[in-house]
């Protein structure tokens, strides 16, 4: 049996489903997304984590992801 | 701004790499607001990282993750040793015991580390704030903030 997505991981597909027609905005910028729906730009993930507790609360899950048009591969060595 | 040295011996720093002493916990936002609805957080965690100038971004184990509580946000692609895959990313409160400024909230990736003594890897993306010196011959490295 398929294992159920997330919430997070649920809000990350519709993320994916945005990030090239929102990068033509907001590269480079934090998409705060909540309930299948974008909720806010904002400049760092600090303002963007803040801003979704304050919207959301502490008990809902929320994503906070840097809209790139490709999603950028870290490297550790 | 300050300036903290560190000496461990030239065969130490070489065999151990710049190791510094964290203390991580949740945000100090999230865990206020929180226990105002009556969750509970544990006691921020003193733990052992590594500089490491290899890492693009900071690094902890998923352990130490669930231990501090720490909310996942999103998720990061990594390449580390070869294998490239989707990791959790986590927010999180970054203080230093020596006498270094914190980061009161910033994203952490939860990634099996090897080395069991090591927590956390401090990545470049924490060291953007540093002039980072890394002395060999003497055993000594210095991190200005």
């Amino acid at each position: 049996m398929a294992t159920q997505p997330t919430n997070l991981e649920r809000e990350f597909s519709f993320f994916e489903q945005h990030r090239v027609e929102w990068a033509q905005q907001h590269q480079g910028e934090f998409v705060l997304v909540f309930d299948g729906r974008e909720a806010g730009f904002y400049g760092d993930y600090e303002s963007a984590f803040r801003a979704g507790l304050e919207k959301f609360g502490s008990q809902s899950q929320f994503l906070v992801q840097q809209v790139c048009a490709v999603e950028p591969v870290f490297f550790i060595y | 701004m300050g300036q903290v040295s560190f000496r461990s011996g030239p065969g130490d720093l070489q065999q151990e790499g710049p190791r510094v002493r964290i203390i991580i916990s949740a945000p100090r936002e999230e865990i206020d607001e929180g226990r105002a609805v009556g969750l509970e957080y544990p006691d921020p965690i003193n733990v052992v990282a590594l500089v490491d100038t290899g890492a693009s971004l900071t690094v902890i184990n998923p352990e130490l993750a669930r231990s501090c509580k720490l909310r996942q946000t999103g998720f990061a692609k990594v390449s580390a040793a070869g294998n490239q895959g989707l990791y959790p990313r986590y927010a999180a409160c970054i203080k230093f015991v020596d006498n270094l400024k914190g980061f009161d909230v910033i994203p952490v990736v939860g990634c099996k580390l090897p080395q069991q003594s090591i927590s956390c890897l401090i990545g470049r993306d924490l060291m953007h704030r540093w002039r980072f010196t890394y002395d060999g011959r003497t055993g000594e490295f210095s991190i200005l903030d």
